[in-house]
């Protein structure tokens, strides 16, 4: 009896395992289906069912958002009585949102009705097929330039909400103790100016870089080279050797043999090294457009009406760049509430809306209308140069955002860290960065 | 009745085999039919079945070796540290006092903190502007500059591996102190009156009488060691230069969305975690013999 209670439930557990590892085995690997606009009716076929309960007016929707991007409750409370939709707001760390859309997605399913999608992550999601594509009129992407970075193969994947881009800040108490009395304009003009701070004995290390072996050293690679020297990347999408290495070369001179940088640099975080500025540390950095508020913030700053914002400063053949990085909301394929979830998104990256939330969080709007009306009323802080600086906006890809940007953007920032710590030359860093470019262009 | 009883202890296993199967069991076959597919979810329509391609790939990948040293540097400093701060604890805490008990729970507390609590926390000590370290050695005019502690690959490891030691040393403690309670204290006698020294009494009795628990402790501190991963996220990031093969593993399958790859790389720490529970196993099993 015994033996056979034995065989049976080893049999029973047997099949149970088979049974799982089939229905694992089983599930869809193949490509998407194609998907319609969320406007349009949901698809009748496809690989994954399609979400039943559709709440197009009225219900309850779910939004995934990162701190900087949360509305107000009365903000939030003005969509809920124009919509008759109420929000369940999902406030995650912007560096969660990425993965959890992407597990969630590989399980065909959404981690929210709305969500974060970062301009970076559009190639990957694009290939992938895990955003629904969305209809956006033609006047309204007319108006919203940042748009451009969130459409991959010619179908909209989101709608930009934040028009973050890279801007100059300088310290003008220490530059006016260092005996400058204009800001700088060129590159070399900084070298010159920071130097004559550092040799005052005002600032130690009066330039902030950002050069740890995380994701915004690879931004600084790319807007550095871009600002100084030129593209990055060629047309083909391989990497531009002579202005690669001249950053190089130029980022490995300013911490290695000027000693402009902060060595504690290779190891801190992006808001740390930004942070230096705030905490009068620092004499110049180059910084998301939001530090233009944070800076004259008494409670987080102690530079307040000690700094102002200039244009990214270039060189001879280049009179400025930087390049956006703009955040949107888009809705994954398997949402539930797809119609909602795009009145949602309309509402939110409305004109009127961006005013609110510049107040708010003091996101950059992406609309032009929303910019001109601010500029109107005098109520965008450094309107003059925060406009002229977003003329100079341009996309480091050629060809668009790839879908291997996280592994190219590994390969650039540990590459780089690896030669400010000085375990390689600027040279050994190319080739890693260009052997792995190369190999992900295949 | 006698049905009865024989078929009630089957049935108490039922909840525990369906978790397993749930948790254990499916993971694991999924995953390894995963490592044997070309599995990158931005090219979804590339998927196929490639054998064991991916383990090849892995195996010689030079980044693999890199990762691996880091984890065998790990190992081998936790292992040693916990061994020899957690036998001198446990020794200091066996003394009869009535302080034992208070001493016994602070010991602890580092065991109870979170791995990624325990990072955070040591990342503040050493973070290379402002942390405490820093600070007090610049106070007591030791350094003039502030010690970057984390720019360089030895001394990341060497901090995380006092890091991941920190944390198993309690433990160790605990355990190898129960183990010297339970040694009868008639052997020690016997000892003493055959003129054993205390050296001597410590090699040849408490010694012996301490390895089975000991290999338990250290087998679970070196599996540990293996898989520790948030306490140097805390401390440098996924940076390549301290990675080590948790790390590894992780950006392949969520960075990359490299499933396959990120897949055999799982198993090939599994294995390597599989062997030390294998020693863990036998350990528990082993007699013991002293003179």
């Amino acid at each position: 009896m015994k033996r056979h209670m034995k065989k049976t439930l080893a049999a029973l557990c047997c099949l149970a395992v088979a049974i799982g590892a089939f229905s694992g085995c089983g599930q869809s690997q193949g490509a998407p289906a194609e998907s319609e606009p969320a406007s349009a009716p949901p698809a009748a076929s496809g690989q994954a069912p399609e979400p039943e309960s559709e709440t197009a007016a009225g219900g309850e929707i779910t939004v995934m958002l990162p701190p900087w991007a949360e509305p107000s409750p009365e903000l939030l409370q003005e969509f809920t009585d124009e919509s008759g939709i109420k929000v369940i707001l999902n406030v995650v760390g912007w560096d969660d949102i990425r993965n959890k859309i992407s597990i969630a997605s590989v399980g065909q399913a959404a981690v929210a009705d709305v969500v974060e999608v970062d301009w970076s992550w559009v190639g990957e999601f694009g290939a992938a097929g895990w955003m629904e594509p969305l209809d956006v009129d033609a006047a309204v992407q007319e108006s919203m330039p940042p748009i451009s970075s969130f459409i991959y193969d010619d179908q909209v994947l989101a709608v930009p909400y934040s028009n973050d881009f890279r801007i100059a800040f300088y310290n003008k108490e220490h530059f006016e103790a260092a005996g400058v009395t204009e800001p700088p304009a060129t590159w070399d003009e900084v070298i010159e100016d920071v130097k004559k701070v550092k040799e005052a004995g005002i600032c130690e290390y009066p330039l902030s870089l950002i050069l740890s072996a995380t994701e915004p050293t690879t931004n600084t690679m790319l807007w550095l080279t871009n600002a100084k020297y030129g593209p990055f990347f060629n047309d083909d999408m391989s990497v531009n050797h002579d202005n690669v290495l001249n950053t190089l070369n130029f980022v490995n001179g300013l911490v290695n043999v000027d000693k402009l940088v902060d060595p504690a640099s290779l190891n801190m975080k992006d808001t740390e090294v930004d942070g230096k500025m705030m905490a009068n540390s620092s004499s110049f950095m180059v910084a998301a457009i939001a530090y233009n508020e944070r800076l004259d913030d008494p409670e987080q700053s102690q530079v307040v009406d000690k700094t102002d914002p200039i244009l990214v400063p270039g060189s001879e053949a280049v009179r400025s760049a930087t390049f956006a990085l703009p955040e949107g909301l888009g809705i994954p394929k398997y949402a539930v509430n797809k119609e909602a979830g795009k009145k949602f998104i309309d509402w939110y990256t409305s004109p009127e809306t961006q005013i609110k939330l510049y107040g708010e969080q003091g996101n950059i709007p992406t609309s032009n209308v929303a910019l001109e009306k601010m500029m109107e009323e005098g109520t965008l802080k450094d309107g003059e140069t925060v406009i002229e600086q977003t003329t100079y906006i341009s996309s480091p890809f050629p060809g668009g955002i790839p879908e291997w940007y996280s592994e190219m953007s590994n390969a650039v920032y540990n590459n780089v860290n690896q030669m400010v710590q000085g375990s390689i030359t600027p040279e050994q860093a190319l080739a890693g960065i260009e052997d792995k470019v190369n190999e992900l262009r295949g | 009745m006698k049905k009865k009883r024989n078929v009630l202890p089957y049935a108490m296993l039922i909840p525990g085999s369906v978790l397993m199967i749930a948790l254990v069991f499916y993971p694991i076959i999924v995953t390894f039919y995963y490592s044997l597919q070309h599995m990158k979810l931005t090219a979804p329509q590339d998927n196929r079945f490639v054998g064991l391609q991916n383990y090849q790939k892995i195996l010689s990948d030079s980044s693999f070796w890199y990762s691996l040293q880091n984890s065998m540097v790990i190992l081998v400093v936790v292992v040693v540290l916990t061994a020899v701060v957690g036998l001198a604890i446990a020794l200091l805490l066996n003394v009869d006092s009535k302080l034992n008990g208070v001493l016994t729970a602070i010991a602890i507390i580092p065991w109870a903190l979170p791995p990624i609590v325990n990072g955070v926390m040591w990342r503040w000590i050493f973070h290379p502007s402002f942390g405490f370290l820093n600070r007090l050695l610049l106070r007591l005019d030791l350094v003039e500059q502030p010690v970057q502690w984390l720019n360089s690959r030895w001394s990341i490891m060497l901090i995380a591996s006092l890091v991941v030691a920190w944390r198993n040393i309690p433990f160790c403690a605990v355990v190898t102190l129960s183990s010297l309670q339970a040694i009868p204290r008639q052997i020690y006698e016997s000892a003493v009156i055959d003129g054993s020294g205390t050296w001597q009494t410590f090699k040849h009795i408490t010694l012996p009488l301490l390895v089975p628990s000991f290999g338990i402790v250290l087998t679970s501190t070196s599996i540990n060691a293996i898989n520790v991963f948030d306490e140097i996220v805390s401390l440098s990031g996924y940076g390549d230069m301290s990675k080590n093969l948790m790390i590894d593993a992780y950006l392949r399958t969520f960075s990359f969305l490299d499933y396959g790859v990120g897949s055999a790389l799982t198993y090939i720490i599994m294995i390597l975690a599989g062997i030390l529970g294998l020693i863990y196993i036998r350990n528990v099993y082993r007699e013991v013999s002293y003179l």
